[in-house]
């Protein structure tokens, strides 16, 4: 059981005194020194983060970090040993039903009845919640690309097809906060790009906050404004996508004339600004200090090396990612 | 309150979704009503053939028969199917997944449990009501048959009532309460497994041995009346008193009924033991982690 049983600030506020901050909007989700072991191995160790309310969110995780297990106590699946989580600013699980009533999620792999259509499954399980119309139903599995698939069995669903479902599902009530447990596993190239424009979509159109987990950590950049980055069980980094990208270093590539490589290998390591030089595909891959790429091209011309190109590489949260968390090789 | 109706309209269909229910109907329906159906169409026969046959009162002596057979071959056969529906619906959701989209639904847990219990004991009072219907139903064609006069005859008066409006809804009753405890003992068991055939198959194993030990009470009392005493501690003692033969007969004929000593007492310590199963059972889901 948590801390957070007693607490009874209203739902439909959103405003959290204890951690609302000036200027910065009410978090839609808190978490507060959040505790789970399984066994003898501890998921969740000390976990904490706010996620803002409207924001789209990204959870992004190691394998084992405890990204599941998080969504799982968020949502009221298992108990924490210890911890307090607010979802829209009332205290999880002592207000397990009023939060759900306002939240659409997707954990793991969606797991409907094989029996039952994709229509029935959602017409029955949204009905849960509150009443749905037929109408209702049919549109969101439009907008998931399911139309075709309304009567077919859900055991005979492609993978694809059924994350697709659980997104529909989620959706289906227009809820404020959306929790998704990577939404587009198993879904082809194309399907990933409908469901990053459906998610926008819905963000814009609805307004709601969106909370998803994933592997693809350029989805993410593409798709989010907010990350929180865990490893062993702990946050290691939350914030803005833009504030996080832009702390610390610039990627440049850098080109130079044929026959120069081996100076210029030499040459920029020891330049001023430069935080890491490591050979590229067709020149040299540098980590510069923001604001200092014009003086390593006087520099490397000063020494007599002819710059062929100098291009900025976009950065990516992938480096930001690998840096943070230890076992930085597999991002899943 | 909507919202819990609906779980339990939900819990239905899933519950009629399924082929073991249909086998179970079939399976607990079928000899009865065959064998009524072949007394009625002999009954028919030898009378439209002028042939004399049995009297009417025959007939409703042996449909009555076929009744009470009905009535203890459902109390025998229905714990299999219990375990059966119940290890599908609680354990095999929990394996499968889909307790988790459930759970991801503002209903209450304890909510999930009652439903589910509701939804098992609806379709197993229309099974076995099913049955009895229609066995009433051959002697009321055997009636209405026998009066019209292109068949012209003298009629025996004879009670058309197969069971007395009173003693059929009795039964009914009985039967509601005395497999409460029944569906309380699954749904306990169905907590500590995701497996639908594991918990079926310890659970049947645990009530049978149980039973065994109900039936080897009585001699080994002769030895220590202490077995004796833990016998009455076995639930399953009170179910098979209140679904023996001489408990049916008894109801039928009107000897007995729900308030006389030799059915209240069982069906008070059957419904103490549901009410305990099903504290328990709802504790534990309450508690139980979705990791699937």
């Amino acid at each position: 059981m948590t801390r957070s049983e007693g607490s009874t600030a209203p739902l439909a506020g959103g405003a959290l005194p204890s951690a609302s901050r000036a200027g910065v909007p009410s978090p839609a989700i808190v978490v507060r020194d959040l505790r789970k072991r399984f066994g003898r191995r501890e998921a969740l160790a000390g976990l904490q983060f706010s996620v803002p309310e409207g924001a789209v969110a990204g959870f992004l995780g190691p394998n084992g970090a405890g990204k599941t297990t998080t969504l799982r106590l968020l949502l009221g699946l298992a108990p924490a040993d210890a911890g307090e989580m607010e979802i829209l600013g009332v205290g999880m699980p002592a207000h397990r039903t009023a939060v759900l009533e306002q939240v659409g999620a997707l954990v793991e792999k969606p797991s409907f009845l094989d029996h039952f259509s994709g229509f029935d499954n959602l017409w029955w399980f949204g009905s849960l919640n509150r009443p749905v119309t037929r109408e209702r139903v049919m549109e969101v599995l439009a907008r998931t690309g399911l139309a075709e698939a309304a009567g077919q069995a859900f055991g005979t669903y492609s993978t694809g097809m059924k994350q697709r479902l659980g997104v529909a599902y989620a959706i289906l009530h227009r809820p404020r906060l959306l929790i998704l447990d990577e939404p587009t596993n198993g879904m082809d190239p194309q399907g990933r790009v409908q469901m990053r424009d459906l998610l926008r979509e819905i963000h814009a159109a609805e307004g709601a906050t969106i909370f998803l987990s994933s592997h693809l950590l350029d989805e993410v950049q593409r798709l989010c404004d907010y990350v929180v980055i865990v490893d062993h069980g702990r946050t290691v980094r939350e914030g803005y996508v833009a504030d996080i990208l832009q702390r610390g270093r610039e990627t440049w590539e850098v080109r130079v004339a044929d026959g120069q490589a081996e100076r210029a290998a030499a040459l920029l390591p020891s330049l001023p600004g430069v935080l890491a030089c490591r050979p590229g595909p067709r020149g040299f891959e540098i980590s510069l200090e923001p604001g200092r790429s014009g003086l390593v091209n006087q520099a490397l011309i000063g020494a007599g090396l002819t710059v062929t190109a100098l291009i900025p590489k976009e950065a990516s949260l992938e480096e930001t990612f690998l840096a943070l968390t230890d076992n930085g090789g597999d991002p899943a | 309150m909507p919202r819990f109706l609906t779980l339990i309209r939900f819990e239905m269909v899933k519950v009629l979704a399924r082929k073991k229910a249909f086998l179970f109907l079939l399976a607990l329906n079928v000899v009865p009503l065959l064998a009524s159906i072949v007394a009625l169409l002999i009954y028919l026969k030898l009378k439209g053939w002028g042939l004399g046959g049995f009297e009417f009162s025959v007939l409703v002596e042996m449909v009555r028969g076929l009744f009470i057979a009905h009535m203890v071959v459902f109390a025998w056969i229905s714990p299999f199917f219990l375990a059966l529906v119940i290890g599908d619906s609680v354990s095999g959701e929990a394996g499968r997944g889909s307790l988790k989209i459930l759970l991801l639904t503002p209903v209450e847990r304890w909510q999930v449990v009652v439903a589910k219990a509701v939804a098992v004991l609806v379709f197993l009072m229309l099974a076995v009501a099913l049955g009895g219907f229609f066995l009433q139903l051959d002697l009321w064609v055997a009636r209405a048959m026998t009066e019209s006069p292109a068949m012209r005859w003298d009629v025996k008066t004879a009670s058309t009532a197969l069971v007395e409006t009173t003693a059929a809804l009795q039964l009914f009753v009985l039967s509601f309460l005395s497999h409460l405890a029944l569906v309380g003992f699954f749904l306990v068991f169905a907590q500590f497994s995701e497996s639908p055939i594991m918990m079926a198959f310890i659970s049947l194993i645990v009530l049978m041995t149980m039973q065994v030990y109900v039936l080897m009470a009585p001699h080994l009392a002769h030895l220590d009346p202490r077995f004796g005493q833990v016998a009455d501690w076995c639930f399953t003692r009170h179910l098979s008193k209140l679904s023996s033969i001489e408990t049916v007969q008894g109801i039928l004929d009107q000897r007995l009924s729900l308030w006389h000593p030799d059915v209240w007492q069982p069906l008070r310590d059957g419904l103490g033991w549901a009410a305990f199963f099903f504290a328990v059972a709802i504790l534990l889901f309450r508690r139980r982690p979705i990791l699937n």
